[in-house]
């Protein structure tokens, strides 16, 4: 009779409880959330926008579409950063670890968490950019499968800090410089036209560029041929960070 | 013959850039059914080896089998069998009494049904169902340790391993978990692993005990196998006002567990001389009584360092 055991529970179960856990973040930190992570992106677009008004209405699309990914990163890749970071920290890693959770759970549950967590924040975001820029809006329904697709691979980023950093101080700054680096490199919030060669070259590597290319896209329109490859380049980027965060999330010390 | 839970061999565990080995040539079994107590002075090794047999810890050398099967190359058998209560966790901080312990039976695979019904045993059983509503963030340290304990129990899986389970507890909270542990181990046969500091509350329940210091067993047996080791000698307890301290003969050596009180290890033929000659005048009280599970962790952890 001892050695009996529960079943196992499929993958399923595991993804839709670890969600919902994790979805309890919601309870005490959501003002701070709508808040940080709205006027965050909101107060550069102010800034950038004065810049970018005698430059037309291409340098106000990136700017505003720009702080759209601003206002990605800063919802969901800070704070998942901050939450693995947390979780290794303060005991969450042992409590998963010891419960029949596999490792593969624990990201897209914690991604999808914070995706949802973030919706109002993003919407506010653009909502009062398209206002304050004076850029209309086109959005096209396939917003609903960009949006998480250019969410995951920075999400993904986010968790592999957390994972790696040795402290959680170490892993707030390392995520800071690395937003700073994927917004200044490539055409993220600054047209191409705008940008020396070597930026746009290094911006071909970074996930922000291809995040903001299928944004404008399908906030702004026209949807051309490019978001293939920019979702094609995404869901890659997305794969390899996903496959590397599993690994350096090791249960075990 | 009770079938062998645990059985580790030759575990040992150092951390990167320290010299000394945090355990060193552990060689243990436990038996299914058995209650085992682990005592130990502060930093003997003692979390280090309950971590290491939940999976948490990577072992340098050696071997842990639960079960039969290796831990380290089976990584799905501690959450199967096992239920562990670290001693200090955030993991469950936004979550509900009632929640935590319903996500932990249901992700432990209980159907969504016995998940439920699971819950509502576990809060009678620990008696914290007028905390189900509460946030586990707002409990208090006791409160949030015994959810600790109700969460490892969640399941009803074979094996508990508990990290000191009654730490900041009240005695009312301290005696309802030696019950509750003592009721699963009678009743469903649970093989319970725990660390403790309380020797005396432990004896209540513990069957076997493994004294720890400086990474190795340095005592390992049966509880009356042990006393017997100290057993010819008495315990005597001497109560008085902290600014007065009595003065005893010089041949007598004695160890002061609080301010105010000394205790003295006695052997059992000095006990009428030796009443004889304390300074009663000088003292509140004393107590005198056959060596404790306290005095068997004193001598081996403490005395023989």
């Amino acid at each position: 009779m001892l050695s009996k055991r529960n079943k196992q529970p499929g993958l399923l179960t595991q993804l839709i409880d670890v969600l919902l856990i994790e979805l309890t973040n919601w309870r005490w930190s959501w003002r701070s959330m709508i808040v940080i992570g709205t006027l965050s992106p909101v107060l550069s677009m102010v800034a950038l926008g004065v810049f970018a008004r005698d430059s037309g209405k291409v340098s106000l699309s990136y700017v505003l579409v720009g702080n759209v990914v601003l206002a990605i990163m800063f919802n969901i890749m800070s704070n998942i950063e901050s939450h693995v970071s947390f979780m290794r920290f303060h005991g969450m890693l042992d409590y998963f670890a010891t419960l029949p959770v596999r490792r593969i759970a624990l990201i897209p549950s914690l991604v999808t968490a914070f995706l949802l967590i973030s919706l109002p924040a993003l919407a506010a975001t653009l909502i009062i950019g398209s206002l304050l820029l004076g850029v209309p809006l086109h959005i096209s329904p396939l917003v609903l499968l960009v949006v998480p697709i250019c969410a995951m691979p920075l999400a993904g980023i986010g968790a592999l800090i957390g994972a790696k950093a040795r402290t959680p101080m170490e892993a707030n700054s390392i995520n800071f410089l690395v937003m700073f680096l994927l917004l200044s490199i490539g055409p993220v919030i600054v047209p191409p036209q705008k940008l020396p060669a070597v930026l746009l070259i290094l911006g071909r590597v970074s996930p922000a560029t291809y995040a903001s290319s299928a944004l404008r896209q399908v906030l702004l329109g026209p949807i051309t041929g490019q978001l293939t490859i920019d979702i094609a380049v995404l869901l890659g980027v997305t794969v390899m960070v996903y496959w590397w965060v599993s690994k350096a999330i090791d249960w075990r010390q | 013959m009770n079938e062998i839970v645990y059985d580790i061999q030759d575990l040992v565990k150092r951390y990167p850039g320290q010299e000394v080995p945090a355990n060193d040539s552990i060689t243990l079994q436990i038996n299914q059914g058995e209650i085992f107590g682990i005592l130990g002075d502060n930093g003997a090794g003692k979390t280090t080896l309950v971590r290491q047999m939940v999976n948490l810890l990577r072992s340098t050398a050696g071997k842990i089998t639960l079960f039969g099967q290796e831990i380290s190359k089976h990584s799905h058998l501690v959450p199967q069998y096992v239920g562990y209560m670290p001693q200090d966790s955030e993991a469950l901080n936004n979550l509900t009494v009632s929640e935590a312990l319903y996500f932990t039976a249901h992700l432990r695979g209980l159907s969504r049904a016995d998940a439920r019904k699971e819950r509502d045993l576990q809060m009678d059983l620990w008696q914290i169902r007028e905390l189900h509503n509460k946030y586990s963030s707002r409990l208090s340290g006791g409160q949030k340790r015994i959810l600790r304990l109700a969460v490892a129990a969640a399941g009803m899986l074979p094996v508990l391993i508990l990290d000191e389970p009654t730490n900041d507890l009240d005695p009312y909270k301290r005696k309802l978990v030696w019950e509750v542990l003592r009721g699963l181990n009678r009743d469903r046969g649970l093989t319970i692993i725990f660390i403790t500091h309380d020797a005396i509350e432990a004896e209540k329940i513990v069957q076997r005990v493994g004294i720890m210091s400086h990474g190795r067993f340095v005592a390992l047996g049966l509880l009356g196998e042990l006393k017997k080791i100290v057993g010819h000698k008495m315990r005597l307890e001497l109560f008085f006002a902290p600014e007065s301290p009595p003065t005893l003969p010089s041949t007598l050596s004695y160890r002061e567990i609080a301010p105010g009180r000394w205790l003295l290890l006695v052997e059992r033929e000095e006990i009428g001389a030796l009443l004889q000659s304390l300074p009663l005048d000088q003292l509140d009280d004393f107590h005198l009584y056959s060596a404790t599970l306290e005095d068997i962790y004193l001598h081996y952890a403490i005395e023989k360092k």
